[in-house]
Parts: C-alpha cells; sequence; structure tokens
C-alpha cells in the first residue's frame, strides 16, 4: 500500500501547466530523490506532495484515503503531524533558540511545553547539537543551521521528511553529514522525499524520479 | 492558542525598542484621555453640583411680556430673543406667593420653596464702591431649600433675621471692596435713591466667580423695606428631589402657574452648551492621540508582517493554520495595548494625584485652590476599552494580511 499516492495531478500558474498529469506512489520507508533542471516543477512537485500547495487538478491518497484538499485546517493538522519540513535555507525563527525552534512545531500540536522541551533537546542531541539548545540561530554554524532545522521538521516524529534541495545552501562536509542523516533516518523507517539538482547526492535515494517541464521522465 | 502566544511573545521580545515605543505611544494616550477626562468632568461636575446646590432648581419669576413688534431677532424658536427698548407691562412681583408656595409645597417631588426679593444696589466702603445684586432672604426657609450655608464662612445665616440692618457680601464682592473680615459697615445705594448703613455679618463663598462677584444676601424683610415693597416677592426658588427632573417638573408647573418656571437646565443652557463643545474638542483632541498611538501599533504589526515573511511560510509549512498566523499579529496588539494601557494607567494616576496636590489659586468661571479632579474609576475603563478597540482595529489589517500570505509563493520568491 502506497504511503502517499498522487492522481492526474496538474497544476497551473498564471496560465502555464507546470505540473502535467502526474501519478506518483510513495511507498512508506522509502527514500525518493526528485532530479532535474531549474523549472522542470521539482520543487512544485514537492510543495503539492507536502499539501503546502494545492493542485489545480487531482487527487492526493494518504495511506489510500483521499485527502480534503479543501479543508484548510485539515490540510494544516495533516503537514503538523504527518510531514517535515528542511529547505534549502534553514528559516530557523531568529527569535528563538535552537531548542525554541524545535519546541514551536510541537507546541502547534498541542504537546505540553515541558515535553516538547524534552523532545527537542532530544532531537538536538541526535543532531550533535548538544549544549547549543539555547543558542539563536545566528550564533551557530551554516551546518549546525541545517541540522537545528532537521530537528525541527523531525518534532512531531512525521511519516514523511520532504526536502528542498537542503544541501544547497552547505559546503561539501556539511552536505555529507546532513546527508548520513538522512539516511540514518530512512533506516529507521522515515519516508524521505528529497529535491535536488545533484544527480550525485539523487543517486543515493533508493529511488531517483527524473523530472522535465513539469513531467515525469524516468523513474528509476 | 497558546502555540500563537508562544510566537508572538518571542517576535515582541526581539523588537523590544520599537514594541517599547508603541507601548509609549499607547500610554501617553490613554493617560492623556483619563487625565483630559478628569479634569474637564472634574470641572464641569463641580461646577454644575455648585450650581444645582446654590441657585434654584426651578424658578418662578414673573413673566417678561415683549410687544411682538419690538422682536428684533428671533434666535430660537423657544427662547432667546434680541429684544432693544423693552418696557415692561407687569410690575416685578409674584401676586398670591405664598398661596403658590403652598401649592407647591404639596407636591411630592418637591423638597421646598423659598421666596425672594432681587433687585440691583451699589455696596459702597470708603472710597470702593461695587454694583451688586441684592437678594432678599427668609432666612429660615432658606436654610430649609438650599445648602447655603454650606458657603457662608462664618455660619452666621440667622443673623440675618435678628440683626436687620445686616448683609451677607459675596466673597468676591468683599475682596474688591477691601473687606476681609465681618463687623465691617458699608453703605448700600439702593435703586430707588435711598441709601442704608449695614452691618457685613458673613461672606458668601461659592467657589464661582460670576455668582461670588455679584451677589449680596439680606433679610428679604429688611429688603422688602429698604425697596418700599412690603411683602413682595419676585421670585421662587423650588428645591427639587432629583435634580434631573427639574426640566420636566418645570414643564408640568407651567400647567398650573401663571408666571415664567425656568429649571436649571435652561437657566444655565450656554454653560452646558459651552460643555459639550469643550467635550467635543476635548475627545477630538483624544480621539487622535489614540488614533495615533493605533497607528503606532499598526505600523510596528505591519512592518513584523512584511519582515517576517518567511517565518510566516515556514510557520504554514509546520502546521499553523491562517488562523494562528492571524493570532499571533493580534496578540502582538493585545500585548502592546495591554502594557501601553497598564502604563498609561501608571502615568494617569501619577499626573492626575500631581496635578490634585498642586495649590494655585485658579480664578476663571471657578475660584478654587488647586485643579478640581473627578478621580472616576470610570475614566480608566472608557480609556483602556477605547484604546484596546483602537490597537485590535489597528492590529487587524495586518494580522489579516498575514494570514493570507502564500507560502510557497514567499518559499519561491526566497
Amino acid at each position: 500500500m502506497a504511503l502517499l499516492r498522487l492522481k492526474n495531478i496538474e497544476k497551473i500558474v498564471d496560465g502555464e501547466r507546470i505540473l502535467k498529469g502526474i501519478n506518483l506512489e510513495i511507498e512508506k520507508g522509502c527514500f525518493v530523490t526528485i532530479i532535474g533542471p531549474s523549472g522542470s516543477g521539482k520543487s512544485s512537485l514537492l510543495y503539492i506532495m507536502g499539501l503546502l500547495d494545492l493542485p489545480t487538478s487531482g487527487e492526493i491518497f494518504y495511506e489510500e484515503k483521499p485527502l480534503n484538499l479543501r479543508d484548510q485546517k485539515f490540510l494544516s493538522t495533516f503537514r503538523n503531524q504527518k510531514m517535515g519540513f528542511v529547505f534549502q535555507f534553514h528559516y530557523l525563527i531568529p527569535e528563538l533558540t535552537l531548542l525554541e525552534n524545535v519546541m514551536a512545531p510541537q507546541i502547534k500540536a498541542g504537546v505540553s511545553f515541558k515535553e516538547a522541551e524534552e523532545r527537542a533537546r532530544y532531537l538536538l542531541n541526535k543532531l550533535g547539537l548538544s549544549g547549543k539548545e539555547r543558542r539563536m540561530s545566528y550564533e551557530v554554524s551554516g551546518g549546525e543551521m541545517q541540522r537545528a532545522a532537521i530537528a525541527r521538521a523531525l518534532a512531531n516524529d512525521p511519516e514523511i521528511l520532504l526536502c528542498d534541495e537542503p544541501t544547497g545552501n552547505l559546503d561539501s562536509k556539511n552536505t555529507e553529514r546532513v546527508m548520513e542523516i538522512f539516511e540514518k533516518l530512512n533506516e529507521e523507517g522515515k519516508t524521505i522525499i528529497m529535491v535536488t539538482h545533484d544527480l550525485n547526492l539523487a543517486r543515493r535515494g533508493k529511488r531517483v524520479i527524473e523530472m522535465l517541464d513539469g513531467e515525469i521522465r524516468r523513474f528509476s | 492558542m497558546k502555540a500563537p502566544i508562544f510566537i508572538s511573545k518571542a517576535f515582541l521580545k526581539k523588537r523590544k525598542k520599537q514594541t517599547f515605543i508603541s507601548i509609549l505611544g499607547v500610554a501617553i494616550g490613554v493617560s492623556a484621555f483619563i487625565v483630559m477626562s478628569s479634569l474637564m468632568f472634574g470641572f464641569q461636575k463641580y461646577f454644575i453640583q455648585q450650581i444645582i446646590d446654590i441657585e434654584a432648581h426651578i424658578s418662578i419669576k414673573p413673566k417678561e411680556e415683549i410687544e411682538a413688534e419690538r422682536i428684533i431677532r428671533r434666535i430660537e424658536p423657544e427662547a432667546l430673543v434680541k429684544v432693544y427698548g423693552n418696557k415692561p407691562k407687569e410690575k416685578d412681583r409674584i401676586l398670591g406667593w405664598r398661596e403658590i408656595i403652598r401649592k407647591l409645597e404639596r407636591h411630592p417631588e418637591i423638597l421646598g420653596v423659598s421666596p425672594h426679593l432681587e433687585s440691583k444696589g451699589v455696596v459702597k466702603y470708603g472710597a470702593k464702591e461695587k454694583p451688586v445684586s441684592l437678594v432678599g432672604i427668609d432666612p429660615t426657609r432658606e436654610a430649609k431649600t438650599s445648602v447655603i450655608e454650606r458657603f457662608l464662612e462664618y455660619k452666621n445665616l440667622r443673623e440675618l433675621e435678628s440683626n436687620k440692618d445686616s448683609i451677607i457680601l459675596g466673597k468676591v464682592v468683599a475682596r474688591d471692596l477691601g473687606i476681609f473680615e465681618p463687623g465691617k459697615k458699608v453703605v448700600l445705594a439702593l435703586p430707588n435713591g435711598k441709601t442704608r448703613i449695614l452691618k457685613v455679618i458673613d461672606f458668601f463663598n461659592s467657589g464661582i466667580t460670576n455668582i461670588d462677584s455679584t451677589r449680596v444676601y439680606l433679610s428679604l424683610k429688611t429688603l422688602q423695606a429698604f425697596l418700599e415693597r412690603p411683602d413682595e416677592v419676585n421670585v421662587l426658588i423650588v428645591k427639587i428631589r432629583d435634580v434631573n427632573r427639574a426640566e420636566a417638573l418645570a414643564r408640568e408647573l407651567k400647567k398650573e402657574i401663571k408666571y415664567e418656571i425656568e429649571s436649571w437646565q435652561k437657566a444655565y443652557l450656554n454653560f452646558l452648551k459651552i460643555f459639550k463643545i469643550q467635550n467635543m474638542i476635548t475627545y477630538m483632541i483624544v480621539f487622535a492621540i489614540i488614533t495615533v498611538s493605533a497607528f503606532g501599533i499598526f505600523n510596528i504589526i505591519m512592518m513584523t508582517v512584511m519582515e517576517k515573511r518567511k517565518e510566516i511560510a515556514i510557520l504554514m509549512a509546520m502546521g499553523y493554520t491562517p488562523r494562528d498566523i492571524t493570532t499571533i499579529f493580534l496578540f502582538s496588539g493585545i500585548i502592546i495595548s495591554f502594557l501601553g494601557g497598564l502604563l498609561g494607567f501608571i502615568v494617569a494616576w501619577g499626573i492626575i494625584e500631581y496635578l490634585g496636590a498642586l495649590e494655585l489659586n485658579i480664578e476663571g468661571l471657578l475660584r478654587s485652590k488647586g485643579f478640581i479632579l473627578d478621580k472616576s474609576i470610570k475614566y480608566y475603563l472608557v480609556g483602556f476599552l477605547l484604546n484596546f478597540l483602537f490597537s485590535l482595529l489597528a492590529s487587524f489589517y495586518p494580522a489579516y494580511k498575514a494570514s493570507k500570505l502564500n507560502p510557497v509563493e514567499i518559499f519561491r520568491s526566497l
């Protein structure tokens, strides 16, 4: 059974079809990478899979149940509990410490401050940020920021981790470290969908989807 | 609710300087409202209360008949007309005044009625002289129907009865003549050309300059004798239970009594109108201050929204709903409004206490030894609610705009 299934997804922006009849199944526990040139629609596809953006037409199924794409509150709750996002830039909230950044999605989910703090500490520790919990985002390095962003994405123990060029802003050392984290998380059972420009990184996925002009050209 | 508040507090904390300036703006608006209301209503209420205590709630006097051809211009349909060279037809007196008093005293709403004989005169003391309004009163009745004794510095009202050649001077009349203690002898020149020497037994000090600078009291019988108008009165002073009913009761009495009947509201209509205009002007100023402080809130929230677009997008990606986003920014406005309101309370309280403690000789419409303030808590509440409402309105638009941001568009634009 597919964890996530996209059926005939179309996306039209300003009269231009940026996604053309996408049909795609993502199995639970899979590490999927999406590769393609700029403008091929890979990020658009990722945002739609993450329910951040809505398709112009088509359906999305989660564990074979169709999702109500019109219910804004449902989609927000679904994102909060089932999905975690990692972007090219860390997008940590600069007003919050690393700890508070990881607590933020949990507090939204209704977790108590105490429990949220415990889990945030655990995740930061797991990602090698122990002792830096009280630091602000601008007080740590780029690689540490991205790891904190991954910790935040994992805060509510989501089923799927959606990553949009997560290493695009990192040096090779930090890129390797982040990729290792993803691979480890995948081994632990997390479903990972990662958009990348880098063919070498894409090859580290268990499944590679190649996109061109809003269409899936090839699965591997 | 706790998630938006968690984020909102963090946003506010980060922008300490701007937040503090906004809080200060709100505090200025709230304190200005409270202090100005306290000063304005303190003065107005005191003035009205003094008028109610000193003057008739309803006065009954002979009608001023005006020949139609002498009316130059009617200003208002009911009351004011400009008349030049009118010769009164009626004699200035109330006929059957004892019967009228008896009748009025049976009315359940009327506390008492006192007869007055009022005229004009000139009081002389040494080389100084001063035109005055003479009021002949029955001290026993007057004490029952008014609080005149409260305004007498030596409480010698009864001496008017026992000493026929005595006079009570208005405080400002006495001061202008150079009299600062009772016992002095003054000469009273009357409209009939006669003069009398009278002993000053007390000073009437209501605090209302207009009254204290013109009025002198004599015994009714003494004045009747001086003016050679035995048993004549020309004004009946009516005190009623509920002063707010004066106008309605005056209208009711008009049906039964043929004389001119005027409520205190009508007698002081000009003052009440001035107060209304004064209130309007003051509130316009306060409204402007509160609007400016609300714009301060609008500005800081709008700026935060503009600068926090990527944070808003990431919050939405985390699962924060558009409603949560609205709440985050509305809460910022509420916090600023609340803290500003609180600071405004403290500032206003401090200013009011300071003004209240100031010893100043204020002389204008009223005379007092300092500012007359109304320290009612109601101004604090109204100020706070008004500010809260304005702040909420000011925060709502940027908060709503924030909730309408599209996270995908933001991510693409970064």
